[in-house]
């Protein structure tokens, strides 16, 4: 009786998918950049697809085109040199975690990289497309910030260059405009004495949206102890992730051994107004920003005590 | 232009196939190649059933557009092992019990695949991370985690075998 | 024949097709010509259907054809202990959670059908969503099925609970919910049916815990004899309770019988979410009663379970709930009452457990609240406590083997290393 039905398998092939669509993956900046002019908001730009895929499940047939970056090498290359590293913008998360120049110069960019989602999701999950997708959960951003990253923007007509700070406008918002690329991340070399942490509280360990994140990068005066510097940056708090300024003058010019943590995870918290989401209440990220602001300066005082007895 | 021809690699086998720009590599796999050991879970990244190797790197192929993997070479659970002839990570799975309902194990298998290769000797810590993208429901991952550790042993003494 | 297997390792039957990828899961079939369903849900959680327009997807190159209710009157509902689901859900009648069907597009390739259900038009009259079983059981609350909300109600009763409050030295009373929880079997509804013109018979190729229910649900649904639904049972992925119930089986032989070819369906993960069952979200009141020795005397439930907008198998999982309110603790007074109800939430099934992981909740907190009130060590409060061989039951079963409870409490302690309370 099972015989009648042969095999099983055999029908594959009819359930092609039919809407039509055109494809394009140029080898340089400047054809991909002609392409965009040309085709503005109908083309869908595609770098490791690993949030476009999930926003389209289910209507890719609504994409009419597509502009993938996969064959632009130049996208992909991190260089560096006395000043700055440039980090273009489809370097993946496992490029970023696994670079020895970002884990020494940017600790908190690769430890964000190496939180991000699965082995899978970080193969081809990319730095561009972690920015240009502008979630307040976006797990680079905060370190970004931190860091006092720029994005270079390109287009068929000029180029420009913009703080991560000024980037992001709302979730999912930016300033990129529709004929514009993002093509690389420039972050200045950090001072010497500088300290950094970065926390991630979710629900799980891996595959997990940040309920909220925290980068904290500090810099030290030449004597390593009074604060120069300081940028604490959240996500998940608020429709983008952003700088806790006044943070700032409760610590530039300051000695780092007489800080009151308390009193600057108390200002942390006081500083923002989270919402109720699936992922967390406000009075649950509040309670959570503030405690992981003092852990991560007692990860930096750890860091920071034992350079003082060397 | 509707149709799209890509070449690629599977399996150790070249093809060439004509499909439209949208089609995701899960699609193709499943439906054109008849690859169907490749699951879909959820469609979404998360879950890791429709786990593939591609050019060497752990992929969830439900979140690659076929196109992106124009060119490239792709190992599925087909590939791996047949039933005359198993890989020593199934053999592994099957004697410590980790296959129950067997839908996350194609994808479970060849994380562990890419995780030996990449490091043939990893902790505990190393094997939960490198199956950290791929769910199962049935096993509490234990008997996974037994196996990969099973594999370890099996892997190295069959490299020191070939050693001699 | 024993001597063959105990103790022995014995390799599954399926497990070297399910390492290799050779083993066949629904979603793994497929036949020549092949037609792909996609269904239209509803719209709003409590509704009534007014207007179901059809016409910009039936317009969609690609699409075969889009059944909905008014194309099978002698369709009949379906359900696991009450036939209270609709197939599709008619103009005129009610959906009562995001899951109901409306409709069935039919489409050469998954990519059109998808597109269909989008085109598809609907209007409704809302009414008022409850998805809180304390305002269904309101007297004024709207009725989501006809005979009322409370689906079923069921009784317990052992010893004199008046009397086992009063020998109380301690009683604690408090109030405890569990939450929604899907099982999420790692593969999703799927199915493929074929229709066979000649004998009238429909092959599904579709997962079922309970297969020959399951059967005979389809068969009365669509007015058949058993003997014209084949069901084959292909590789399971995952169930855990979900797919007790059904899910794309009666969809698959309309479609089969009125195309005449193959069709397949697949949820969506987000679609076996919504339109499949749950854990039921309890709502426990315990009231317990306890010597100053440490011995319980008195235990009162009072069970909500939330059965959602069906009952699938709601009243056997809420009541069976109840029988374990004292857990594995001896308690000679026992009283409880419970009430499956229904409400616009997605609805509730069979979960591994059966309403006995929501109860464990309440009962092994009440422990602890009891024995730290008490000054007493909660693991011993337990083992004084714990069934042996002769205890009973709530519901006065006597207990005459395998009861495990004391060495298992004594050998988590021991492998946790636990010392005692944390003052």
């Amino acid at each position: 009786m099972e015989a009648s039905f042969g095999d099983l398998k055999k029908g594959q092939k009819n359930c092609q998918r039919t809407v039509p669509c055109q494809y394009f993956a140029p080898q340089k900046i400047e054809e991909a950049l002609e392409i965009l002019s040309k085709y503005g908001k109908e083309i869908k730009i595609i770098a490791g697809g690993t949030d476009l895929l999930v926003q389209y499940y289910d209507r890719l047939y609504e994409v009419s085109a597509w502009l993938d970056l996969k064959n632009i090498e130049e996208l992909k290359e991190i260089k560096i040199d006395q000043n700055q590293i440039e980090i273009g913008a489809m370097s993946t998360h496992t490029q970023l975690e696994s670079s020895a120049d970002i884990k020494r110069y940017y600790p908190i960019l690769s430890q964000a990289a190496s939180d991000i989602g699965s082995p899978q999701i970080r193969n081809r999950g990319t730095i561009g497309g972690n920015i240009v997708n502008a979630s307040p959960a976006g797990d680079l951003l905060p370190a970004l910030i931190a860091y006092r990253a720029q994005f270079k923007l390109v287009s068929h007509k000029e180029e420009s260059i913009v703080s991560a700070e000024d980037f992001f406008l709302g979730p999912k918002k930016t300033i990129l405009k529709f004929e514009q690329l993002l093509s690389k991340i420039i972050i200045p070399i950090p001072e010497q004495n500088t300290y950094s942490s970065w926390i991630k509280i979710g629900k799980r360990k891996a595959l997990m949206v940040a309920t909220v994140s925290l980068a904290l990068v500090l810099s030290m005066a030449e004597d390593n102890k009074i604060i120069q510097e300081v940028k604490v940056c959240l996500g998940s708090v608020a429709s983008t992730p952003f700088e806790i300024m006044e943070i700032r003058e409760k610590m530039i010019g300051r000695q780092f051994k007489q800080l009151d943590f308390n009193e600057l995870g108390q200002l942390v918290e006081d500083r923002i107004s989270p919402i109720d989401d699936i992922r967390g209440t406000k009075g649950y990220r509040q309670e959570v920003t503030k405690n992981i602001m003092i852990n991560a300066l007692e990860k930096i005082q750890e860091t920071w005590g034992q350079s003082q007895n060397d | 232009m509707t149709k799209l021809k890509i070449e690629l690699m599977v399996n150790r086998k070249k093809r060439k196939i004509e499909i439209t720009p949208s089609t995701r590599l899960i699609d193709l796999l499943r439906d054109d190649l008849q690859l169907t050991g490749t699951k879909e879970g959820c469609g979404k990244g998360e879950c890791g059933a429709c786990t593939v190797i591609m050019n060497g790197e752990l992929v969830a192929s439900c979140l690659v557009l076929a196109p992106q993997a124009d060119g490239a070479v792709i190992t599925t659970i087909e590939g791996l092992g047949s039933s005359d002839h198993l890989d020593p990570i199934q053999e592994a799975f099957i004697e410590s019990g980790a296959v129950q309902c067997g839908f996350c194990t194609p994808g479970m298998i060849l994380a562990a695949r890419r995780l030996l290769e990449e490091n043939p000797h990893p902790d505990e810590e190393e094997i939960k991370r490198g199956i950290s993208g791929n769910l199962c429901r049935c096993t509490g991952y234990q008997k996974i985690i037994e196996a990969i550790k099973l594999s370890i042993a099996r892997l190295s003494k069959s490299d020191s075998g070939k050693a001699k | 024949m024993s001597e063959k297997y105990i103790g022995k390792d014995i390799l599954k039957v399926d497990v070297q097709d399910k390492v290799t990828g050779k083993a066949l899961y629904p979603d793994d079939i497929y036949f020549k010509d092949m037609l792909y369903l996609k269904i239209k849900r509803a719209t709003y959680p409590h509704a009534y259907l007014r207007k179901l327009d059809l016409s910009k997807a039936e317009k969609l190159p690609g699409v075969v054809r889009i059944i909905s209710a008014a194309d099978i009157p002698q369709v009949k509902n379906f359900g696991l202990m009450i036939k209270d689901q609709p197939v599709l859900v008619g103009i005129g009648q009610k959906m009562r959670y995001m899951g109901d069907a409306l409709a069935i597009v039919i489409a050469e390739s998954k990519e059109v059908a998808s597109k269909a259900v989008k085109l598809i038009e609907v209007e409704v009259e809302k009414l008022e969503v409850i998805s809180d079983p304390l305002r269904a059981m309101d007297k004024n609350a709207p009725l989501i099925h006809q005979d009322g909300n409370i689906l079923a109600t069921h009784y317990l009763e052992k010893g004199d609970i008046k009397m086992g409050f009063a020998e109380a030295d301690l009683i604690v009373e408090k109030e405890y919910r569990t939450s929604f929880l899907d099982h999420v079997p790692l593969q999703v509804e799927a199915g493929v049916g074929i229709y066979d013109k000649k004998s009238g018979v429909i092959t599904l190729w579709v997962a079922t815990q309970w297969l020959h229910d399951t059967q005979a649900d389809i068969a009365q649904s669509l007015g058949l004899s058993k003997e014209k639904i084949r069901i084959i049972q292909p590789v399971i992925g995952g169930a855990f309770g979900k797919k007790e119930d059904i899910s794309v089986h009666i969809h698959l032989a309309l479609a089969a019988i009125e195309t005449k070819r193959p069709v397949k369906l697949i949820y969506s993960r987000e679609e076996s979410m919504i339109a499949q069952s749950k854990r039921h979200p309890f709502i426990i009141r315990a009231k317990t009663g306890a010597t100053k020795e440490g011995y319980l005397t008195a235990w009162q439930a009072f069970v909500i379970g939330d059965t959602g907008a069906y009952a699938s198998s709601g009243p056997a999982v809420v009541h069976k709930g109840m029988y374990h309110c004292t857990g594995p603790y001896n308690v000679a007074n026992v009283k409880g009452v419970a009430y499956t109800v229904y409400t616009n939430n997605t609805y509730a099934g069979a979960m591994r457990g059966f309403g006995t992981t929501q109860m464990a909740f309440a009962y092994e907190s009440q422990m602890d609240i009891l024995a730290h009130q008490l000054g007493i060590n909660p693991a011993q409060f337990r083992l004084q406590n714990a069934y042996e061989i002769g205890s009973s039951t709530p519901n006065g079963q006597i207990l005459t083997h395998s009861v495990g409870v004391k060495e298992t409490i004594k050998e988590a302690l021991n492998m946790a290393g636990w010392k005692g309370e944390a003052q």
